[in-house]
């Protein structure tokens, strides 16, 4: 078990810390050369930056906007969050994790705020899920990922705070801490694939919706001609569109008398 | 009013105008007419054209996008006036995009294309197809959801997309298709088929009745070089909104402004901006044309707010880009005359209450918000708002296009237009305020459906009655 735990916490994390690292890195640079490629090629290069950046952070600091639609559930989720990000990556435990393993580090919130903010999510967290079961328009929509994810996430907020607060037996504590650390990496790993990767795509949002609506010229005559429909666009009869129906034409005069 | 629809209500919304026998000989289980397409092998057609759209177009990066991004957080439900009337999954925001989004992930993502292959996933099926050739024109592209999406998502632009990818292989509502044909290689070159002489007729006759009514000579410049600003509305304002023109007229006139009207092509209306990026840039460009042919230094926009979109919008990315003429409403004109002092109201004339309706194309993105009601302040004395309004303004249920598609008229009644019916009523306005060509058509409907005990005007019908001539 020893071992095990060694292999997690060192060329495990090492590995999926870096996965984690590329893969993100990799979906923000696509992500952004898109963006650039698309500015590019439409003459219009007028953006509403200002818009934009207020939009951008309305959302990344949500304190305005939660409150308007669904607030329950999105305090709920707030909170989930706040968690969520603060503790992996500044529990002192953990940078001292990353000091030893990719040999950087910073600075640490207290044990008890890091505790406060555990038990925010191992409560958090299966409030939304519930929520997600429980709304007939959440669970219309979601997909597999979308109800195992936050209850993978718990994990190892519950096992790694089990390890931290509670006496239990020298054998207890190593599963807990096989699960906290197996189930960390595994997460780590699933960052770029799955919807967490919207930790890191968020920001980019509205800039990608803004650029998005910049149509570039011509490219509706490249696509019929590339489709094989030649000059004949879809306002020309031709085999898509072809003569009126006569059924519905005298549908229509029906309908007038 | 009742938000949530009664079962009645509901079967009278779904009923299809469509004949069976159509329906099944095209298979597809829509509301609107659509005209003849090839019927088989139209999946593949379909995911051909996506291709090509995907390749000549910039909506790549953001689909990509959105399939990673989208949390499913289901906050868009409370801010889509079609859902809070049906209360039907089905009309989620991020339900319906998933509808493209899912096909662009299957078969666009190396992801997707390998797990399809991995467990047998068929991919696009032509009940898929046809579930979202019906979905995309229940919506009515207002983008008031991408106000509550944490992620950004614009469901507008996804449902923009399909119904552009669909309308290549033919699917898209026969009313806009004609429409469009008519205006692109018509005789008439306008969406509303009217003839250079039958306009000059309706404009000498209006010229006519606002000597009598206001005792001043009110022009409507035909074809001036040089003017100041090419006046472009909705074409249908020709038809059925002479006061609004009248208005405009008015104002121009009292303010001394250069303007003139094109024989050459004197259409706002652009239905690409609905279902056909191709469309849109041709449209937008028989502006450019008339524009250069005038030699005139700005080109103002009639009321309409998604005539003045597609232009303010579009114009840019399609005629000359940073050089492209400067494109402003109306309605901003107005404004700044008044802030000028040019522009003089009787506060006397208009005494019952009024409200104003934001038509979501000028509103949402914060274009065209406060000027009107500052104009408004300015004469009418009794004025409420409905709740919401602005940028977060609730769509009339007519947008999109879907207005101008007659067959779905008891949808956009009992579904589109039930929650600003409600809001009408709750105002307890007299006059409600449309500045846009659709949203008119729609009101006024809507009015007539509900029995509503109000009156449907535009902001320059209103102006004409109060402005006042030194
Ligand atoms: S664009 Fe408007 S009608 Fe369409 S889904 Fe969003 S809120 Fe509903």
């Amino acid at each position: 078990m020893e071992a095990w735990l060694e292999f997690g916490r060192g060329p495990l994390f090492r590995i999926s810390f870096t996965l984690m690292v590329l893969g993100s890195l990799r979906i923000i640079i696509l992500q952004i050369i898109g963006m650039i490629e698309a500015y590019n090629r439409s003459a219009d290069k007028i953006v509403p930056w200002g818009d934009l950046w207020k939009k951008t952070f309305s959302w990344l600091i949500p304190i305005f906007n939660i409150w308007r639609k669904r607030p329950v559930y999105s305090v709920i989720s707030v909170l989930f969050h706040i968690g969520l990000i603060l503790v992996p990556l500044f529990l002192a435990a953990h940078v001292l994790l990353w000091k030893n393993s990719v040999g950087f580090g910073w600075f640490h919130i207290s044990q008890s705020l890091a505790d406060y903010l555990t038990l925010l999510v191992i409560i958090t967290a299966p409030l939304l899920f519930l929520m997600r079961v429980l709304n007939k328009n959440s669970r219309f929509i979601s997909r597999t990922q979308d109800f195992v994810i936050p209850l993978l996430l718990v994990i190892p907020f519950i096992t790694g705070y089990i390890c931290v607060n509670s006496s239990i037996s020298a054998t207890g504590y190593q599963v807990m801490m096989f699960f906290h650390v197996y189930v960390g990496n595994l997460i780590m790993i699933m960052v770029p694939f799955t919807k967490i990767a919207h930790c890191v795509l968020m920001p980019f949002s509205q800039f990608v919706t803004g650029v998005g609506w910049k149509f570039p010229k011509g490219a509706g005559d490249k696509i019929i001609a590339t489709l094989g429909y030649g000059n004949k666009p879809t306002w020309f009869d031709n085999p898509r569109i072809g003569i009126v129906t006569e059924a519905e034409t005298s549908q229509e005069q029906e309908d007038k008398k | 009013m009742e938000l949530k629809i009664t079962e009645e209500g509901l079967k009278k919304a779904l009923k299809s105008a469509r004949k069976p026998e159509v329906t099944a000989k095209q298979k597809l289980p829509v509301r609107y007419h659509v005209e003849d397409f090839k019927v088989e092998g139209r999946t593949r057609a379909f995911l051909e054209a996506f291709a090509a759209i995907l390749k000549h177009s910039n909506y790549k990066f953001v689909l990509d996008h959105y399939i990673r991004i989208s949390a499913k957080c289901s906050r868009c439900t409370t801010n889509c006036q079609i859902y809070e009337v049906t209360g039907d999954e089905h009309d989620i925001p991020c339900y319906r995009s998933e509808l493209l989004l899912s096909i662009y992930r299957r078969h666009f993502t190396v992801a997707g294309q390998m797990s399809g292959r991995l467990f047998g996933d068929p991919g696009l099926t032509d009940e898929h197809l046809q579930e979202l050739a019906a979905s995309v024109w229940n919506c009515t592209a207002c983008r008031r959801c991408v106000n509550e999406c944490p992620m950004g998502i614009d469901h507008g632009l996804v449902t923009h997309l399909a119904r552009y990818v669909l309308s290549e292989i033919g699917i898209a509502p026969r009313a806009l298709v004609v429409s469009t044909r008519e205006q692109l290689i018509g005789d008439s070159g306008n969406t509303s088929a009217i003839p250079v002489p039958a306009l000059l007729d309706t404009l000498e006759f209006l010229e006519e009745d606002m000597e009598e009514e206001k005792g001043v000579k009110i022009k409507f410049p035909i074809n001036v070089e040089g003017a100041e600003y090419l006046f472009v509305p909705a074409v249908s304002d020709f038809l059925m909104e002479a006061e609004t023109l009248m208005g405009n007229a008015a104002v121009m006139t009292a303010t001394g402004g250069s303007w003139t009207i094109g024989t050459g092509y004197f259409d706002g209306i652009n239905y690409g901006l609905f279902y056909s990026d191709h469309v849109l840039e041709k449209a937008v460009q028989k502006i450019l044309a008339e524009a250069e042919r005038l030699k005139v230094k700005k080109i103002m926009i009639g009321e309409c707010g998604h005539a003045s979109r597609s232009a303010k919008y579009f114009y840019p990315a399609f005629c000359g880009g940073k050089d492209a003429l400067p494109i402003i409403n109306c309605m901003e004109y107005a404004y700044d005359m008044l802030k000028a002092g040019k522009l003089k109201l009787d506060p006397n004339v208009i005494k019952e209450r009024v409200t104003y309706h934001d038509p979501c194309n000028i509103a949402r993105p914060g274009w065209i918000v406060q000027q009107p009601r500052e104009l408004i302040r300015a004469f009418c004395k009794d004025f409420v708002e409905m709740t919401p309004n602005g940028r977060q303004g609730v769509c009339c249920g007519g947008g999109g296009g879907t207005v101008s598609i007659d067959e779905i008229m008891p949808y956009r009644m009992e579904i589109g237009g039930k929650y600003k019916a409600k809001q009408i009523v709750d105002t307890g306005a007299h006059y409600v305020i449309a500045p846009c060509a659709n949203c008119k058509k729609q009101i006024r409907e809507i009015i007539d459906y509900h029995k509503l005990d109000a009156e449907l005007v535009g902001l320059h019908d209103l102006i004409y009655k109060a402005i006042i001539f030194d």
